[in-house]
């Protein structure tokens, strides 16, 4: 267990606003990155709201310049290395539950991205059924350059979005601002920073838990931004053409040939090399984990991160998320030596045993609890 | 004059608004409620499945699962599928309103952009076992998309593309299949005529050959010998194969295969062809189905597909394979993937049907049981339990079986040729006539839902009714199953050899005897029942071969002996299709896994008794079995 000397309790503040439950993330010199108190806290408020009839709404923001970085991977290596995978696996657990909370709870949630919203950020978020993105946002799912994979169920909602972007997104692990969440559809509105205290002042007024009554609310602060010029979503064309194909090594000869046919546009160049700085092994598993994903409920891409991560975990295959820690986070050199270090070293076979349960004594699938009752019916589609 | 204002005030609100626009009053807004007594199936009842889903999905589908899932993407992600966003959830069919036209520019789009992706390499270029069951695969999920789309592929790749491959030699191979891969040209496949379906080996299109210029000339003599219903023909192929009778120095040679060149690259129909639109059919509009008359048209003498039999330059006639016969056999043996791919997708297709005609029962609800009850789910009725789950049950047995053919062709040897033509004929004539029957009963359980298009199952009847006549009438594919067994029998028995192969191994055994005490556990036991089947299939090929070989005495020829002691060879074909998938279960690997052995068995047991059905029961009562209680049990059961 890690020893903290601060006390914790102030990561995460906890309002009632008549009807409404507002939670702010507050750890802000880790850009509000999720701690293994701060999953705990936030399951215990979801659990804890789910049953109540005085609660008709989530409200969920970030202080500082972020919305949240992310799950705090660092924290877990220095657990993972200082004895039991199993403690880092705890982290993950307790996250996994969250989304899944989150994602189908009977409540709306509304999430105020005012900032970075990244990896563990975007599960915290994306799976709520309002995201408001500002002219601040910047949302990305980085983690194959960290040998990790893009888990928090994201699989879910990137295989979701149009054409293939979604492989493009967690594959690249490429910057996305406001106006393009909204576009793509991983943000439900887009609201101006300047208007949002006002926002929030209407949403505590609210007094049911009926999502087109709080979406109503939000169109009324809404703005239709346009995308940048050189914006990533005008190249859908090109996107999908190369991520459609069946493997990374398909998708980079043909970002080579649009390299090759568009010598103006140095997209497909510079997705090429983001690509090759990443960890060979997660592009293949993280490839192969979005088009599963793209067939299944939210629970069943959970149980399969859950898998892939405790395998990432304990090792055996590969020590990239370590290595990749080491030299994005801690050492920051940012020259990872990854182990496979070429695509070609990867097999499918190598790839398929992380999808395998796990041959450890006591591990147990990710169990994730019963939703029956009175969902709304955006819910139960993600079932 | 106050009715005047009054009038002329109210006319002018009117024409101002018409003009104004009004400020919006704030209205309540109409939006859905939750109904009070739907919920999905999903939530239907409380106790999870006891055995792993994915685990079931993996041997249900055997093989090629990441490319099954990656194809699945692809179709679900592109706006030409025509994919709905209904509830959160996405769904993608074809949209039953378009006219055939539209169908069939819908059709050639997806195929490109189907080909832009990579999905048809290797398909023909590519070779061995895994190659075979990749494609198969694909195609598979294609079908289970869109039946036109499936077919307009199958009849370029699969029908042109591998009558290139197995009928022709290296020379063919070079030029046309890799051209044929990248939809280079597109090709169809000239075999049925007006007059001449299922009796390929008398179609009337005549070929001769010039030895003068090296050509062969290919003619339509009659009305009756017009190639009808080639798919893709009507509006786009540039190319066919060609199936005619082979005429050299006057002497007829039987019929060959010739490719031949109908439309040049600007879609122009070539000189000396005509072609005509079939029209309108009850399904596969998205296929251009249409009719080729030849009139003196020439091709080069290496326009000869010929693996089997060849044309010098002079004008000789040469093959390896003297008899006539053979020659045909060796000839048409390629066209046996077909009948496999006919058989797996009649599979999933049913499988389709039942699952929606299951869910829809697991959330619709009629009439209660009780005085101010909720109403009751459909499913939860055993009636409607009874016109169902014997079905799934059936379809699970038919789905294993499928897969067993599949691996058996793609490994396939000369030596387990004949084998398989059989057991895929077999299989082809069950599965599709299975399939209708099933659609039938679904259809009927969704009530009102089962006619509306947009719910699949009413379509799929139209769409796959072809399956039972196309690719051999089911009722001749059968034929050759008795013909077949009576002459293994009469082979076996003169040279006093054992059985072995088309599942007839268990007449090698003793007479399998039946217990006089016949209590409930032996009824549901798998030996008992295997008992059974080996017991009727022994029982009627042995009277089969004894009748036909009486009328042979007597002097009458094989083909009329056979029709005197019909309906027996009936008999023996379903007796045979019967037992056969039995024997190839994969149950050990099904008792493998946790819960999931004893569901199948359970299911399967029930089935069988089921599949026993009209014909094992007039079998019983014929009187092999004194037992009465017999037939009553079996009844019950099924």
């Amino acid at each position: 267990m890690a020893f903290n000397p601060k006390p914790d309790d102030d990561q995460v503040l906890v309002e009632k606003r008549s009807c409404a439950r507002v939670i702010i993330l507050n750890r802000t010199r880790q850009l509000n990155a999720l701690s293994f108190y701060m999953v705990s806290r936030l399951l215990e408020i979801f659990l804890e709201d789910d049953g109540n009839p005085d609660i008709k709404l989530v409200i969920m923001k970030g202080n500082g310049r972020a919305f949240c970085a992310g799950g705090d991977v660092s924290a877990v290596v220095r657990d993972v290395k200082g004895g039991d995978w199993r403690l880092g696996a705890k982290f993950f657990e307790n996250e996994f539950k969250l989304n899944y909370l989150m994602a189908t709870y009977s409540k709306p949630q509304v999430s105020i991205l005012n900032g970075i919203v990244m990896g563990g950020g975007a599960g915290a978020s994306i799976h709520g059924r309002f995201r408001v993105a500002t002219e601040k946002t910047v949302f990305a799912m980085p983690e194959t350059e960290l040998g990790l994979f893009p888990d928090v169920g994201s699989t879910y909602f990137l295989s979701r979005l149009p054409g293939f972007f979604g492989e493009y997104v967690g594959l690249t692990g490429a910057r996305l601002d406001g106006a393009e969440m909204l576009t793509c559809g991983l943000a439900t509105h887009f609201v101006p920073s300047t208007k949002l205290s006002l926002l929030e002042e209407s949403l505590y007024k609210v007094e049911s838990n009926d999502a087109t009554k709080v979406s109503a609310i939000i169109d009324k602060y809404s703005e239709q931004p346009s995308l940048k010029e050189n914006s990533v979503y005008h190249r859908m064309d090109a996107i999908n053409r190369c991520f459609s194909r069946k493997t990374v090594e398909e998708i980079l000869y043909y970002l080579e040939m649009e390299a090759m046919n568009n010598k103006a546009d140095n997209w497909a160049s510079t997705t090429i090399r983001t690509l090759k700085k990443a960890s060979p092994t997660s592009l293949k598993v993280f490839l192969k984990l979005i088009r599963k994903a793209r067939l299944q409920g939210i629970g069943q891409c959970l149980i399969t991160d859950y898998r892939v991560v405790c395998h990432v975990l304990q090792g055996h295959y590969s020590k990239d998320f370590f290595e990749g820690c080491r030299a994005i986070l801690i050492d920051k050199d940012r020259k990872p030596k990854w182990e496979p270090s070429r695509l070609e070293l990867v097999s499918d076979r190598d790839v398929d045993r992380y999808f395998a349960k796990l041959d450890d004594q006591g591990w147990k699938d990710l169990e994730l609890p019963e939703r029956l009752n009175n969902l709304p019916p955006y819910v139960t589609s993600k079932l | 004059m106050d009715n005047d204002n009054r009038r002329a005030s109210r006319r002018t609100e009117v024409l101002s608004n018409h003009l104004l626009p009004r400020p919006h009053t704030t209205t309540t807004l109409l939006s859905p409620s939750n109904c009070l007594s739907y919920s999905p199936p999903e939530l239907s009842s409380s106790n999870p499945v006891s055995f792993d889903t994915s685990v079931m999905r993996s041997l249900l589908d055997g093989h090629n699962l990441d490319d099954r899932d990656w194809l699945f993407g692809l179709i679900v992600q592109s706006p030409l599928f025509n994919r709905q966003e209904r509830g959160g959830r996405v769904f993608v069919s074809v949209d039953y309103n378009h006219t055939m036209e539209q169908q069939r520019e819908e059709t050639m789009r997806r195929i490109g952009y189907l080909l832009d992706r990579g999905v048809f390499r290797g398909w023909l270029t590519g070779d061995g076992p895994q190659e075979e069951l990749r494609k198969l695969a694909l195609h598979e999920v294609i079908s289970m998309y869109d039946h036109s789309l499936a077919v307009k592929i199958g009849v370029h790749i699969f029908l042109w593309g591998g009558a290139v491959k197995f009928l022709g030699t290296k020379r063919h191979h070079d030029k046309w299949l890799r051209a044929t891969e990248n939809y280079e040209l597109k090709g169809c496949f000239a075999m049925t005529e007006l007059g001449h379906g299922s009796n390929v080996r008398g179609v009337e299109t005549v070929t001769t050959y010039d030895s003068r210029s090296g050509e062969f000339v290919i003619n339509t003599p009659c009305e009756s010998a017009q190639k009808y219903w080639i798919g893709g023909a009507a509006n786009h192929a540039t190319h066919t194969i060609v199936f005619s009778q082979l005429y050299i120095n006057g002497g007829n040679q039987g019929v060959h295969a010739f490719i031949c060149p109908i439309r040049d690259s600007s879609g122009n129909v070539c000189p000396n062809i005509r072609i005509a639109e079939c029209g309108h059919k009850i399904g596969l509009n998205g296929v251009d189905n249409g009719r080729i008359w030849f009139d003196n048209v020439r091709i080069p003498r290496e326009n000869l597909l010929n693996s089997v039999a060849d044309v010098s330059p002079r004008g000789e006639y040469l093959s390896s394979i003297k008899n006539v016969d053979q020659r045909f056999a060796a000839f048409l043996a390629p066209l046996t993937s077909g009948r496999v791919t006919i058989a797996s997708s009649a599979v999933y297709i049913s499988k389709i049907g039942l699952s929606i005609a299951i869910r829809y029962a697991l959330t619709r609800r009629a009439f209660s049981m009780t005085p101010n009850g909720p109403e009751v789910l459909l499913l939860d009725y055993p009636s409607h339990q009874q016109r169902l789950l014997p079905l799934l049950a059936k379809i699970y047995a038919m789905s294993f079986a499928g897969l067993e053919l599949k691996m058996m062709y793609v490994n396939r040897t000369p030596e387990s040729n004949k084998e398989i033509h059989i057991v895929s004929s077999a299989y082809k004539a069950t599965f599709t006539w299975n399939n209708m029957r099933t659609l039938q009963e679904c259809r009927e359980a969704c009530g009102g839902q089962g006619v509306k298009s947009e719910n699949r199952i009413g379509p799929f009847k139209g769409e796959f009714d072809v399956h039972s006549t196309f690719e051999g009438d089911n009722n001749v594919l059968m034929q050759q199953i008795s013909k077949a067994l009576l002459g293994e029998y009469i082979v076996c028995q003169t040279k006093k050899q054992p059985f072995r192969g088309l599942g007839l191994e268990h007449m090698n055994n003793p007479v399998p005897v039946l217990p006089s005490q016949l209590r409930s556990s032996i009824l549901r036991s798998s030996e008992f029942q295997l008992d059974l089947f080996h017991l009727r299939e022994r029982d009627l090929l042995g009277r089969f071969v004894a009748e036909v070989s009486q009328y042979q005495a007597q002097g009458e020829s094989k083909e009329s002996a056979f029709n005197l002691v019909s309906p027996l060879p009936c008999f023996v074909n379903y007796s045979f299709i019967d037992s056969l998938p039995y024997s190839l279960y994969v149950l050990p690997e099904l008792s493998s896994c946790r819960g999931l052995g004893q569901s199948f068995l359970r299911t399967s047991n029930t089935e069988n008794l089921h599949r026993g059905g009209v014909e094992g029961a007039s079998w019983f009562i014929e009187g092999c079995l004194g037992s009465v209680e017999v037939v009553i049990c079996l009844d019950f059961c099924g």
